[in-house]
C-alpha cells in the first residue's frame, strides 16, 4: 500500500511558512540592542576547579557581563535527582559543563572574553565505562550523591542514580523448566537526537518580568526551570517558542533559558544565544543513552517461553535529566511485549563522565528492543523455530498477561506481526546476501493533564489557544481538524495560537508522544463547550430544542429538517453582542489499568501502560560481506497506534522514525576517547542517514478499537515507529552472516569484524 | 583584506601575483574556514565567473577540462562519462547535488586532500594540470603536484587553468569506487581507481591502479602487470592492501582500511575491464555494482 496516495490532502497550518522561508525560528529573531551570549565549557571530563577567574574577561571593552555560579541563586535542581547547578560548582563532570556565560557586543568580543577566563583544575579520575562505574571501588562521579534531593521512589546507590526492577513469578524455577536457555550480551553505544536547528535562546526583561524565546520542546518545563533556578514566580516568566526546527527529544528538559535570562538581567539588555553544531553535540541532554545488556531466556522445544532474566546498565552521563525513569522503562523493553510467566529484570542508571542522557525519541527503547529482539532470534534459532512463528506464539495479545503482570485489553500486536511480514514478502526466496529481519516493539501512551481554549469571534473565524508544542510531528496542526469536526466547521476556519506559556494553559510539551493523546482531548473538550453554546443559540433562532440541533457544514440545523438552518458565522455574530463564544477544556486523563497479582514493578514512571502502542517492522537488508556495508532495501512497518486521525501526519512520523532507526542501526553512534570526550561531535563524522539512503517504506496501520485511549481512540505515534527498526535490521544481518553483531551501531567495520571473527570493539 | 571578482584568467593571475588566493566554488576553502581548519585568506580572488575556465575540449590527444568545470557537468558529460569514465565516477560521488554544482575539478585537485574523489581516476588516466602565472604556463603530473595533505608544489601565484587527460587507448576504460557508509554527504573511507587496457583475447594488457585516503596523498599502486582480468584484479587487491599506509581514526581502523582498499582496487579493475569490453556499467560504479548494494 502506498499511504501517500491514499491519504487525503492535508495542508499543515505551519507548512507554507516553513516551506517558503517566511517562518521565523528563534535564531532569526533580533531585538534592538541585543547582546551575544557565549558559554565557557569545561573541556575536561572530570576535575576539581582550583581557580576560576573571570576578572580579565569582565574588563574587556564590549563585554557586558560574565556570570558564574557565584552570580546566580545557589540552587541544585533536576527533575528526578537534584544533582546539577546552572554553572559548575567546585567540580566539572563532563566536557560540556558550563563554567561561565558571557554577554558581549558581538561574537569576536565574546570569544575574546571566553579566552580571557582563567580556569585551573586538579584532575579527578575519569569514569568512562558503564560497567566499571558500578564496581564498589569505582571513583564516584558525585561524591556527595547521598546529600542530593531526589524524587520519592528513586532507589540510588553511589554511581547508580536510579535502580529499577521487575519481578514476576520465580525466574529460577522458570529457567529450570526450560529445554534450552540462551544467554546473550549486547552493547549499545549512545547516539544523538541531532535536530537540524541548533538550540537558540533570546531573553528580554521588562521590569521584573522576563520573556524568553527559545527552541524548546517543553515550554512549561523550561518555565519551571527558570522559576526554580532564578527564584521567580511562574507568572513573571513567559516562554515563547517560535517555529521549532526539530527536536527528536534533544530539546526536552530545561536548559540555558535561565543562563540567558540571567545574562539579560545583569546587562539590562536583550541577550541572544545561538549554538554551533559542535555545541549541539556536546551540550547536556542531547544524547540517547548507551546501554549494556545481559539477557537470558528459557524456552521449551515447542517454542514456549518459560522464563526471562535481564540485567542492564544505562549510561546516565554526568547528571540526571529526565533519565530518572529510564531504568524502569528499559526494564520493560528488555522483557518485551511477550508472555513471560517468570520474569526478572534489573536495570541501573549509571553516572559516568559523559554528556548527560536525555529523552531522545523513545528513550531506551530502540537500543533495548535491538538487544532483546536480536536475542529473541537467537532463542528461536536455538530451537530451530522460524522467528516470525516464535513471535506469533509468544507475543502479548488481547486478554493475555505481559511481563509486568498487566493483562491487555484490545491490542493489535499479532495483527502487526502478520501485516509487517506480509508487506515484506517474508518467506520469499532471496539471494544469499539478502535477508528479511523481523522485530516487535511497544511503547506506552502517556496520560497526563493538558489544557486548551477555543474561541470563535464575531465573524465566525476561530482560534485554538493551546499550551501544546509543535516540534514538527504535526500533532498540534491536527488539533484544527479535531476542533472543526466537533463544531461542524472546516479546519481552515481555525488559526492556532500556541507555544506561549503566558497565553495558553499547561501542556507537558512535545514529549512522550503525548500531544494528540492529551491536548487533543483538551481541545475537543473546549470545542464541546462552544458546541453547546452554538446549539443553544441556534435553538433560539430556529425555535427548536437544543438537543435537536446538528452542527455540520458550517451551519446549525434541526435534525431531520435541514432546511431549518442558520450559518454558524451568523450565530457567532449574535454571540458577539451577548455571551461570547469561549470554550476551555482539559478533560480527565485516562486512568492507568489496574495490575493485580504477584508482580513488582518499580513505580518511578508507570506501574501499567495506558493504551500501549505496538509495532512490528520487517526489513530486507543486503550485506556486502567483503566490506561489511549493510544496506536497507525495503521496510515494512506495521503499527497499532489506535485510530489514525491524520493519515498524512502519521505516515510522515513512521517514515521519519524508520530512517532515524536505520541511522541508529548502521551509522549513528557517539565515540568517546580515553578521556571520555566525544570523538565525532560533527555531522561529517556522526553519520545521519540522508534522503539518498532512504529505502521504500510500506506502512500498515492496524486500527484497533482501543478502550481508554485518546480522542477517537487514538494512541501516540511519534516515538513508537523508532523502536523496532534497528532490531529488525540486526536480525536481517544476523540471518545473512550467521551471527548477530553485538554492538550498536552495527557499522560496516563491526559487521566485517563479526564476519571475520575479529575480537574487540572496532569503529 | 580584499575580494576581487575576476572575469578573465589574466585578471585572476594578476590578483594572485598581488598575493590573493583563488576561490572557485568555495566548498573546501570557505567550509574549511568555518570549521576552523584554516582562517579564510585575507585577500581572495573569485574565479567562478571566468568563462575560459569552464572550457571542455576533446582532441585526438585527449581531454582538456577547464579548472572551473563543476562535478555535475563531469558526472553527466556524454564523452567524459563514457570515455574518461573513472573521473565521472568520482565527480558523481562528491557531496550532494548542491556540492556537485558549486564544487569544481580545479578546486578538488588543488585542495589536495588524500580523500578527494577525482584524484585516483585522474592518476590512473595519466592526467596533468596546467598551471599558469604571470611568467607563463607549465604542465605538472599529479604525483609531482601533490606533496602532502592539503599541500601542492604549485606556487602561490600559479592558477590551475585546466586538467589535461591523455586519450585512453583502444579497448580501455576506467572506473573509480569508494567505500562509503552512506550515499550522499560522505567522505571516502578508502577508494580506488583503475584504468585497464585489454588485449584482443580479453586479457589485460596494461593496468594502472591508484588509491584514495590510505596515505598522505593519493598513491599509485606499483608493480602491476597483465594477465587475465581475474588474476589482475586479485593482484591489484593484494598489492593495494600491501602498499596502503592507512591510519586509524574515528572513521575506520587501519586494518579495516587496508582490507577494504584492496576490495575497492579489485572491484575497480573488474568494473574498468567490463567497461573496456563495452559492457555498460553506469556512473557511478558505486551505485551500479553497489558498495553495500545497488537498489
Ligand atoms: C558538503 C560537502 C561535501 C563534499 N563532498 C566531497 C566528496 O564527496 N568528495 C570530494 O572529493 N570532495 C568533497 N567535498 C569537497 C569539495 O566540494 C571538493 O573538493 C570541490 O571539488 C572543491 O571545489 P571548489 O571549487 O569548491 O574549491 P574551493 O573551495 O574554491 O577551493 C579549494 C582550494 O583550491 C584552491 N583553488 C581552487 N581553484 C583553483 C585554481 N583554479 N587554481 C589554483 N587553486 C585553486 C583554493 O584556493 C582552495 O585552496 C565536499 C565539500 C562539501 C562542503
Amino acid at each position: 500500500m502506498s499511504p501517500t496516495t491514499t491519504a487525503p490532502r492535508f495542508v499543515r497550518a505551519d507548512g507554507p511558512d516553513k516551506v517558503t522561508g517566511s517562518g521565523r525560528y528563534t535564531a532569526d529573531l533580533t531585538l534592538t540592542g541585543a547582546l551575544v551570549a557565549k558559554f565557557k565549557y569545561a573541556e575536561v571530563s572530570h576535575a576539581r576547579i582550583t581557580k576560576l577567574d573571570v576578572s580579565a574577561a569582565r574588563a574587556i571593552p564590549g563585554v557586558f557581563a560574565v556570570l558564574t555560579q557565584d552570580d546566580v541563586p545557589d540552587v541544585r535542581f533536576g527533575p528526578f535527582v537534584q544533582d546539577r547547578t546552572l554553572f559548575a560548582r567546585d567540580v566539572v563532570r563532563f566536557e560540556g559543563e558550563i563554567l561561565a556565560a558571557v554577554a558581549a557586543v558581538d561574537v569576536p568580543t565574546a570569544q575574546r572574553a571566553l579566552n580571557a577566563i582563567v580556569v585551573e583544575y586538579a584532575p579527578l579520575p575519569v569514569v568512562n565505562d558503564i560497567e566499571a562505574a558500578l564496581s564498589p571501588d569505582a571513583p564516584l562521579v558525585h561524591a556527595d550523591w547521598s546529600d542530593y534531593g531526589a524524587a520519592g521512589p528513586i532507589v540510588r546507590d553511589r554511581n547508580d542514580a536510579s535502580m529499577a526492577s521487575i519481578a514476576k513469578g520465580d525466574v529460577d524455577k522458570g529457567m529450570a523448566e526450560a529445554d534450552v536457555v540462551v544467554h546473550s550480551r549486547y552493547v549499545a553505544d549512545g547516539c544523538h537526537a541531532a535536530p537540524i536547528e541548533p538550540r537558540a535562546v533570546l531573553a528580554q526583561w521588562e521590569g521584573n518580568k522576563v520573556t524568553i524565546w527559545t527552541s524548546t520542546q517543553v515550554p512549561f518545563d523550561a518555565r519551571a526551570g527558570v522559576c526554580e533556578t532564578l527564584e521567580l514566580p511562574a507568572n513573571r516568566v513567559r516562554i515563547i517558542v517560535p517555529h521549532l526546527g526539530g527536536g527528536f527529544g534533544g530539546k526536552c528538559g530545561f536548559h540555558y533559558e535561565a543562563h540567558v535570562a540571567a545574562l539579560a538581567r545583569a546587562t539590562k539588555r536583550p541577550v541572544r544565544l545561538v549554538f554551533s553544531r559542535r555545541e549541539e553535540f556536546v551540550a547536556p541532554d542531547r544524547r540517547r543513552e548507551g546501554i549494556v545488556f545481559d539477557l537470558e531466556t528459557g524456552v521449551r522445544r515447542d517454542g514456549t517461553i518459560t522464563a526471562r532474566k535481564v540485567w542492564l546498565a544505562i549510561d546516565n552521563g554526568a547528571y540526571t535529566a529526565d533519565a530518572g525513569f529510564f531504568s524502569q522503562l528499559a526494564a520493560m523493553h528488555a522483557l518485551g511485549p511477550y508472555q513471560v510467566p517468570h520474569a526478572f529484570a534489573e536495570a541501573h542508571l549509571v553516572y559516568t563522565n559523559h554528556q548527560p542522557s536525555g529523552s531522545v525519541r523513545a528513550p531506551t527503547a530502540p537500543q533495548t528492543c535491538w538487544a532483546l529482539e536480536s536475542h529473541t532470534d537467537e532463542v528461536a534459532k536455538a530451537i530451530g523455530m522460524d522467528p516470525v512463528e516464535f513471535r506469533l506464539k509468544n507475543a502479548v495479545a488481547t486478554g493475555k498477561e505481559g511481563p509486568s503482570g498487566q493483562v491487555y485489553d484490545e491490542i493489535g500486536l499479532v495483527d502487526c506481526i502478520r501485516a509487517a511480514a506480509d508487506g515484506a514478502g517474508y518467506g520469499q526466496a532471496l539471494p544469499d546476501d539478502e535477508a528479511i529481519g523481523v522485530a516487535i516493539g511497544w511503547w506506552p501512551s502517556f496520560s497526563v493533564p493538558s489544557g486548551a481554549y477555543v474561541k470563535i469571534d464575531g465573524d465566525g473565524s476561530g482560534q485554538i489557544i493551546t499550551g501544546a508544542q509543535e516540534c514538527g510531528t504535526g500533532a498540534v496542526m491536527t488539533l484544527r481538524q479535531l476542533v472543526a469536526d466537533e463544531l461542524g466547521m472546516q479546519a481552515e476556519d481555525f488559526e492556532l495560537v500556541y507555544q506561549d506559556t503566558s497565553v495558553a494553559p499547561y501542556d507537558m510539551g512535545a514529549t512522550g508522544s503525548q500531544t494528540l493523546f492529551n491536548n487533543g482531548r483538551a481541545a475537543v473538550a473546549a470545542a464541546g463547550q462552544i458546541a453547546e453554546q452554538l446549539k443553544q443559540l441556534a435553538a433560539e433562532q430556529l425555535e427548536a430544542n437544543p438537543a435537536d440541533i446538528v452542527l455540520a457544514d458550517g451551519a446549525a440545523s434541526v435534525a431531520g429538517t435541514p432546511s431549518r438552518s442558520v450559518p454558524i458565522a451568523e450565530l457567532a455574530g449574535i454571540a458577539a453582542g451577548g455571551e461570547l463564544l469561549i470554550g476551555h477544556g482539559s478533560g480527565a486523563p485516562p486512568a492507568p489499568p489496574e495490575v493485580v497479582g504477584a508482580t513488582c514493578v518499580g513505580d518511578v514512571g508507570m506501574t501499567a501502560w495506558v493504551a500501549p502502542q505496538f509495532s512490528c517492522h520487517a526489513v530486507r537488508v543486503k550485506v556486502d560481506r567483503d566490506t561489511g556495508v549493510a544496506r536497507v532495501l525495503h521496510v515494512s512497518a506495521a503499527h497499532d497506534s489506535g485510530t489514525i486521525i491524520n493519515p498524512v501526519g502519521a505516515t510522515g512520523q513512521v517514515e521519519g522514525a524508520v530512517l532515524m532507526g536505520i541511522g541508529q542501526a548502521l551509522t549513528e553512534g557517539t565515540r568517546y576517547d580515553d578521556e571520555a570526550k566525544q570523538r565525532n561531535a560533527a555531522l561529517l563524522e556522526y553519520k545521519l542517514q540522508t534522503c539518498a539512503d532512504a529505502p521504500p517504506i510500506d506502512i500498515h496501520f492496524v486500527e484497533i478499537d482501543t478502550p481508554n485511549a485518546g480522542p477517537r481512540g487514538a494512541k501516540g505515534l511519534a516515538e513508537a515507529p523508532n523502536v523496532a527498526t534497528a532490531a529488525a535490521i540486526s536480525n536481517a544481518i544476523a540471518a545473512i552472516i550467521g551471527t548477530p553483531v553485538r554492538q550498536l551501531p552495527m557499522t560496516a567495520e563491526r559487521v566485517w569484524s563479526t564476519v571475520n571473527g575479529i575480537e574487540g570493539s572496532p569503529a | 583584506m580584499s575580494f576581487v571578482i575576476a572575469t578573465t584568467i589574466d585578471e585572476a593571475i594578476a590578483a594572485l601575483a598581488a598575493g590573493a588566493r583563488p576561490v572557485a566554488g568555495g566548498s573546501d576553502l570557505v567550509v574549511g574556514a568555518r570549521h576552523g581548519k584554516a582562517p579564510l585568506p585575507g585577500d581572495l580572488v573569485a574565479i567562478d565567473r571566468i568563462e575560459e575556465l569552464r572550457c571542455l575540449e576533446f582532441t585526438d590527444a585527449g581531454a582538456c577540462i577547464g579548472a572551473g568545470v563543476n562535478h555535475h557537468t563531469i558526472e553527466h558529460h556524454p564523452v567524459l562519462s563514457t570515455v574518461y569514465t573513472g573521473i565521472s565516477d568520482g565527480s558523481a560521488l562528491v557531496g550532494s547535488p548542491s556540492t556537485r554544482n558549486v564544487g569544481t575539478l580545479g578546486g578538488n585537485v588543488m585542495n589536495a586532500s588524500p580523500a578527494m574523489d577525482t584524484g585516483a581516476p585522474l592518476v590512473v588516466l595519466g592526467a596533468e594540470v596546467e598551471l599558469r602565472s604571470a611568467s607563463g604556463s607549465r604542465r605538472v603530473g599529479l604525483a609531482e603536484l601533490w606533496t602532502g595533505p592539503g599541500r601542492t608544489s604549485a606556487r602561490p601565484d600559479e592558477l590551475c587553468v585546466a586538467i589535461h587527460v591523455p586519450a585512453p587507448a583502444a579497448r580501455s576504460n576506467s572506473a573509480y569506487l569508494r567505500l562509503e557508509y552512506r550515499r550522499s554527504m560522505e567522505i571516502a573511507v578508502v577508494g580506488a581507481a583503475a584504468s585497464v587496457t585489454l588485449a584482443d583475447d580479453g586479457s589485460v594488457n596494461a593496468v594502472r591502479v591508484a588509491l584514495t585516503a590510505v596515505a598522505p596523498t593519493i598513491i599509485e599502486v606499483a608493480g602491476l602487470g597483465g594477465g587475465t582480468v581475474a588474476d589482475v584484479a586479485a593482484a591489484a587487491q593484494a598489492a593495494a592492501a600491501e602498499q596502503a599506509r592507512p591510519i586509524s581514526d574515528v572513521r575506520a581502523s587501519d586494518a579495516y582500511r587496508r582490507h577494504t582498499v584492496g576490495v575497492m582496487a579489485r572491484r575497480a579493475v573488474e568494473a574498468a575491464a567490463r567497461r573496456a569490453l563495452g559492457e555498460p556499467v553506469s556512473v557511478p560504479v558505486n551505485r551500479a555494482i553497489g558498495i553495500g548494494a545497488a537498489s
